[in-house]
């Protein structure tokens, strides 16, 4: 593999997505971007203050100066601190009230799924308004601006437990998943994996408030619909149990239209992660062929419009059938994902499932291989070659012998016997027989 | 256009008055014919009017100035010799008419009163119907009367030409008659003292009197506009034009004009000629816009007739003068022509208006433009393409096309002044037209007509929409124009739009641009909600991209997106570019006339030809590897890509002796004959020597692509028909045969086996295919798979019907209206499905029936 990887230092740039991901991404979410590339570039770092001066988090962005500056914090930064900080005091002030009253346990075992009751609960039994409700919006939208996202997502949360407003239960929402996803990012944070199971769980509520919020409004759908895909890569890669489900969600209909039309350069990820996701075990056994089936379609319809090696590398694997091609793609792969904030870490696990798709379809297609033509196809040498085919025959049960005389792997290929089709055909048809005879008879 | 709401008199009587009329148009040129004519014509459906007695004190007064105009007018027959020849010829037919009515000949009958028909237009023309006509018309259709009732009592029959001739006649005469019905009603109370009284008519010296022409002409004043004669008009504009003419009266004059529009009897061009003069003596902006404006809608009025064109002088002088008054408007922009104004009703004096004001005259300058417009393209339609004259009128769509940018950069500025719903909408009419003129068209030519557009308009005009230094760039001008009518308009106009920016991407090679235009446009879905000739352009736009596939090398893409068109059989009726003729067509006459007029112009055509052949090119890539794969599987055969290109290879193939290819299809045929035995080289020889191929643009790039189609079609067909007969195949004797490189090779057979199309696997040792034997199936075997997927589909649809039924159980309300009858609908639901669903195994790639519908794109984007 390292042959075929650029030499260092030039990064190949004609794949960097950051320009194109980042308009979709909030202000906050831009950040661990940029400093994911801060490692090898101080621009970024001066990208990331300019980024952070209009938030609310001063004491960081001080930092950030003196990172790229050896002069003393700008004043502004000084005064902004203390503006913050009455500011801070103030919706504390307002919002006293209603954290005192969730903080009684009383009232949450008393609390219903209906906002409507809840809220004449609290009213009557503690006085809340209406415009307190509020006040905890104004305060949640400050808390997160200020980067404290874990309170940021409590007061969040318990602002849409009670308002009816749908505006601001929409961006509340959003606010929400935002929070999570950067509490989740944060590994320090202990709870990190809660934050992650939350911010997973909001993402259908996302979903479902663009498809009911804007039914009439197709193009804010589309619009919402590319924020939430940008989004969720954080989720996508960072969890596992987050991939199938985000992956689904690119899936469906709506989704992948919105990928077609307007940010065709997911499919990068969505090719990732349908990739990586060979080695996981599935409860269905047929929804990784489905699945690689949609991105191959999906690549190759979209092959005019957005192109990188990793989507080269399906096309070439499954569209033309040349592995050569793909092998040096493969390569090329490599550095992409190295570099990409989202898939770097996955860059090995990317290469290891890529090679086993080589050899899966390679093995299907021919009868005789060549060991060492095959070792260098999967860019190994020719004795990694060899275990790694062993190792292959042995985990997948490919029915296939090595000549170790002629190096060559012999595959045998059974053709699948027709009794066998007619049983898989009809697998399950007594059941569901079963089942719509005693349904017909209710 | 705008003549329309001018036009309100009766639809039958005036369409069989203007019919004549148009007959008159075209065989006669010189001006004094036509006036008459239509005076004749006129008179005949006013009496019809009065017969309905909608306009009781009409009747009365028709009946004074009939008689009036009657006797002066002969004075002046007997004058001219010509007209005399006239009434001889007249009454020559009616002799030969009489003649054939002793025998029974109908068939001359027919043709006589035909030429009687003919000839009384002319004589109507000079002077008023003669008596003898009459008579001769009554007579003959008591004649009719009488042998028809004969006939049905004696159950005898008539040879068929007679009879033919005899309901022709019937149907013509009852048609004549009604213009004549007063006559003739007259002529039957009292048959000898009518004729009695034509003589006396006919008597009076012919000297030319003034004086019954002044009374008319006072009598036609203080009726106002009631009688409708202009006579009076052109008599007095003969004696002394000067005096009439002046800036003072030119309102009232118009008004004349305005009101006696719409009525029978009127002289249109000696109208027009009195506004002529009219424009020399107007001085003020109010005058000329005011004279402009009648004047074009009169030149609009002398051709109303749906069925024929605007004669290019007239159409001419109508631009030219519409050219004029934007100026005027341009220049006066205080006078604003609006849709919705009130009329100024004071004819004595001029409306002043104060600095700063603006004047707001009625009418609409879109609708002129747009009748221009129409207009031009209907005399394209029945031009002779093949014609000088066709090029030459063509060429006056520069002058249109100036106009329309006039006018738009007219109802812009308006619009920016002052906006609202009307104005918005005269832009979007305005824009929607320019679009319609240039969507078409290659770019070369779209910039040309725009350099001379921006060069023929004034300098200080400017647009906000579409601004003169953009423009160069055509395809920026599209979508600057689709941008705007997308975002201020809806409906047909921005469907239209989008249409036409598709079908311009399409026409410059953009294949995925505009398909995905198409597909978000979401217009397959709906396209059937719009009007017909939304409907046309819709099939334009589709052809057009599959042609853009096809071009672009895309054979599966280009197939179907064409199938629907093609497949049908009807391109020539869906694209607008023919009518055919069926023999059982139950299509009337209206219909016709309405096809007729949605015709494109010839310069608009798509060449049906070429896209004939490219469609058979396409779906012989297709077809010819997949019969030779389904020839060893007899399950499969019924899939069937294009039914058109299977029929005419049966065709090819049930014939005894096959030629030498004579045309496009033959070829195609031929070469998909080569290409089925595996002789990819003579298959592709075949298919380049087709010379259709030299009218697309790059002729030699079309070739080579269609070459390498072959090259690797041909391989694939070649390994699906001798699998069965070879254990192995070295590859690299394939590569010698397909001239193919390796690799290639390779690729193809590997993305077959992939796709399991064929029983094989590569041994890379020896480089060979190694065919794996005991694929096939017995008869038994397939045709239990057969079953076994039948049987699955039926229990899936059983599962569905159940689910709708279920859900329509839960709903406690519609449980009462029946579950048998629901049950039925489900159970009929279920079989429909399953229904498809085979037929969908069968023909997946096929797009469902011929409605129109996103069928073709949306099957070639999921494949």
């Amino acid at each position: 593999m390292a042959t075929t990887a650029p030499s260092e230092g030039t990064r190949p740039t004609d794949y960097d997505l950051m320009p194109r991901i980042i308009p979709y991404l909030d202000r906050h979410l831009v950040f661990p971007l940029l400093m994911f590339r801060s490692e090898e570039d101080n621009e970024y770092i001066q990208l990331a203050y300019e980024l952070l001066k209009p938030t609310n988090i001063v004491g960081f962005s001080e930092q950030l100066w003196g990172m790229f500056n050896d002069t003393e914090a700008p004043a502004e930064l000084k005064k902004k601190e203390a503006d913050i900080a009455a500011e801070k005091e103030r919706l504390e002030a307002k919002t006293e009230k209603m954290n005192a009253v969730f903080a009684d346990e009383e009232v949450l075992n008393s609390m219903r799924s209906d906002k409507a009751a809840n809220f004449r609960f609290l009213e009557e039994n503690y006085g809340v308004t209406n415009e307190m409700v509020n006040d905890l919006y104004d305060y949640g939208r400050f808390l997160y601006s200020t980067g404290d996202y874990g309170n940021a997502a409590i007061t969040l949360f318990q602002f849409r437990f009670l308002s009816t407003d749908n505006e601001k239960l929409a961006s509340a929402t959003w606010g929400h998943l935002a929070c999570e996803i950067l509490n989740g990012r944060n590994r320090e944070n202990p709870a990190w994996e809660q934050s992650f199971e939350a911010a997973l769980g909001e993402v259908p509520k996302v979903k479902d408030s663009i498809e009911t919020r804007l039914f009439s409004n197709p193009l804010g759908q589309l619009h919402s619909r590319s924020w939430l895909i940008h989004w969720c890569l954080f989720l996508l890669f960072d969890h596992d149990s987050a991939r199938d489900t985000i992956t689904d969600l690119f899936f469906s209909p709506a989704f992948i239209n919105t990928i077609q039309t307007s940010c065709p350069w997911v499919l990068r990820y969505l090719a990732a992660a349908v990739v990586t996701n060979r080695n996981r075990p599935h409860k269905h056994s047929g929804v990784y062929p489905k699945q690689l089936k949609d991105l191959v379609r999906v690549v190759r319809q979209e092959g005019y419009e957005y192109s990188d090696p990793i989507t080269d590398f399906v096309k070439a694997l499954h569209i033309d059938f040349d592995f050569e091609e793909a092998q040096k793609k493969l390569g090329e792969a490599e550095a992409v994902l190295r570099d990409d904030f989202f898939l770097h870490g996955q860059a090995d696990a990317f290469i290891e499932a890529a090679r086993h798709l080589i050899s899966e379809s390679y093995c299907k297609i021919h009868q005789r291989i060549d060991i060492k033509d095959l070792s260098t196809r999967l860019g190994l040498s020719e004795d990694e070659g060899e275990k790694w085919i062993v190792n292959l025959i042995r985990n997948t049960r490919v029915d296939a012998k090595i000549d170790y005389k002629a190096g060559t792997v012999i595959m045998n290929h059974p053709p699948s016997s027709v009794y066998q089709q007619v049983i898989e055909k009809t697998k399950g048809a007594f059941f569901r027989t079963q089942v719509l005879s005693s349904a017909v008879a209710k | 256009m705008a003549s329309r709401f001018f036009y309100g008199s009766d639809s039958e009587s005036s369409s069989s008055g203007e019919e004549e009329d148009v007959y008159d148009h075209s065989g006669e040129e010189d001006s004094e014919a036509e006036d008459s004519s239509d005076d004749s014509s006129d008179s005949g459906s006013d009496s019809d009017d009065s017969d309905d007695g909608k306009t009781g004190i009409n009747k009365f007064l028709r009946d004074a100035s009939d008689s009036e105009e009657s006797e002066d007018e002969e004075k002046v027959t007997v004058v001219k010799s010509a007209k005399d020849k006239r009434l001889e010829g007249l009454e020559n037919t009616i002799k030969l008419i009489e003649n054939a009515q002793k025998i029974g000949d109908w068939s001359v009958i027919s043709t006589e009163f035909d030429n009687l028909n003919k000839m009384i237009i002319k004589v109507n023309q000079s002077g008023p119907t003669p008596k003898v006509y009459i008579k001769a018309v009554a007579d003959l259709e008591d004649f009719v009367n009488e042998t028809t009732s004969k006939q049905k009592s004696s159950n005898k029959k008539m040879n068929a030409s007679s009879q033919k001739s005899l309901n022709a006649v019937k149907q013509r005469i009852k048609k004549s008659n009604k213009e004549y019905a007063a006559q003739i009603e007259k002529y039957r109370a009292a048959k000898d003292d009518f004729m009695a009284s034509e003589e006396e008519a006919e008597k009076p010296a012919p000297t030319p009197a003034p004086k019954p022409t002044k009374v008319e002409k006072i009598e036609n004043f203080a009726a106002a506009a009631a009688a409708g004669d202009d006579d009076g008009f052109a008599t007095v504009g003969r004696g002394g034009k000067t005096l009439q003419y002046t800036p003072e009266s030119i309102l009232k004059h118009l008004r004349v004009i305005v009101e006696s529009r719409g009525k029978k009897n009127t002289d249109r061009l000696d109208q027009i000629r009195t506004m002529e003069k009219l424009l020399e003596v107007a001085n003020t902006p109010y005058q000329r816009i005011r004279v402009y404006l009648t004047l074009i809608s009169t030149r609009f009025d002398l051709t109303s007739a749906s069925a024929n064109y605007m004669s290019p002088e007239q159409w001419k002088h109508a631009d030219r003068e519409f050219g004029t008054l934007l100026s005027v408007l341009e220049e006066h922009r205080n006078f604003v022509i609006s849709e919705g104004a009130d009329e100024w009703e004071d004819d004595e004096k001029m409306p002043t208006v104060a600095d700063g004001e603006t004047f707001y005259i009625p009418g609409s300058i879109v609708s002129y433009i747009e009748r221009l417009d129409d207009e031009l393209t209907r005399s394209l339609q029945q031009i002779d393409p093949h014609t000088a004259e066709y090029i030459e009128r063509l060429s006056d769509e520069q002058q249109l096309y100036n106009n329309i940018v006039r006018t738009q950069l007219y109802a812009e500025s308006l619009n920016a002044g002052d906006k609202n719903d009307a104005r918005q909408d005269s832009v979007n009419r305005v824009v929607i037209r320019r679009l319609e003129h240039v969507y078409f068209k290659p770019s070369q030519v779209v910039s040309i007509l725009e350099d001379a557009t921006w060069k023929a308009l004034p300098e200080h005009l400017d647009s906000a929409i579409t601004s003169r230094k953009n423009a160069g760039d055509v395809a920026d001008l599209l979508q600057t124009l689709t941008n705007y009518l997308f975002q201020h308009s809806d409906g047909i106009i921005r469907a239209r739009s989008m249409l036409c920016q598709i079908y311009f991407l399409a026409l410059h090679d953009q294949y995925y641009r505009s398909r995905d235009l198409m597909l978000m446009s979401h217009l397959s879905e709906n396209i059937s909600n719009f009007d017909v000739s939304t409907q046309i352009l819709f099939n334009r736009t589709l052809v057009q991209i599959g042609l853009c596939a096809f071009r672009a090398g895309l054979i599966y893409e280009a197939q179907t997106t064409l199938g629907e068109i093609c497949g049908s059989g009807r391109q020539k009726e869906l694209l607008a570019q023919g009518i055919i003729l069926q023999r059982y067509s139950t299509v009337s006459p209206e219909q016709e006339r309405l096809e007729r007029q949605r015709q494109l112009p010839f310069h608009m055509h798509i060449n049906l030809e070429l896209l004939e052949c490219i469609y058979l090119t396409s779906s012989m890539f297709l077809e010819v590897p997949l019969m030779a794969q389904t020839s060893s599987a007899p399950e499969m055969r019924r899939r069937m890509i294009s039914k058109t290109f299977r029929r005419m290879l049966d065709y090819n193939e049930r014939q005894v002796f096959t030629g030498p290819p004579e045309n496009t299809r033959d070829g195609v045929i031929m070469s998909a004959k080569f290409l089925a035995a595996g002789d990819w080289k003579k298959a592709a020889d075949m298919l380049a020597s087709i010379k259709i191929w030299d009218l697309m643009p790059q002729p030699e790039k079309i070739k080579e692509m269609l070459s390498a189609q072959t090259q690797e079609e041909g391989l694939r067909t070649y390994l699906f028909t001798y699998a069965p007969f070879y254990d192995s195949l070295s590859i690299s004797s394939l590569a010698d045969m397909f001239e193919l490189p390796i690799k290639k090779i390779a690729a193809i057979i590997s993305r077959m086996i992939s796709h399991e199309e064929l029983g094989a696997a590569l041994d890379q040792v020896n480089d060979a295919i190694v065919f794996r034997k005991g694929v096939e199936l017995s008869r038994l075997q397939s045709q239990i798979v057969t079953l076994a997927d039948k049987s699955m589909s039926l229990l899936e649809s059983n599962e569905k019907t159940l689910e709708q039924r279920t859900q329509g159980m839960a709903n406690a309300f519609q449980r009462e209206s029946g579950p048998g009858a629901r049950g039925g609908r489900g159970g009929g639901r279920g079989g429909a499905r399953g229904g498809g669903r085979g037929g969908g195994r069968g023909g997946a790639r096929v797009p469902g029936g011929q409605q129109f519908g996103g069928g073709a794109l949306g099957g070639a984007i999921k494949a």
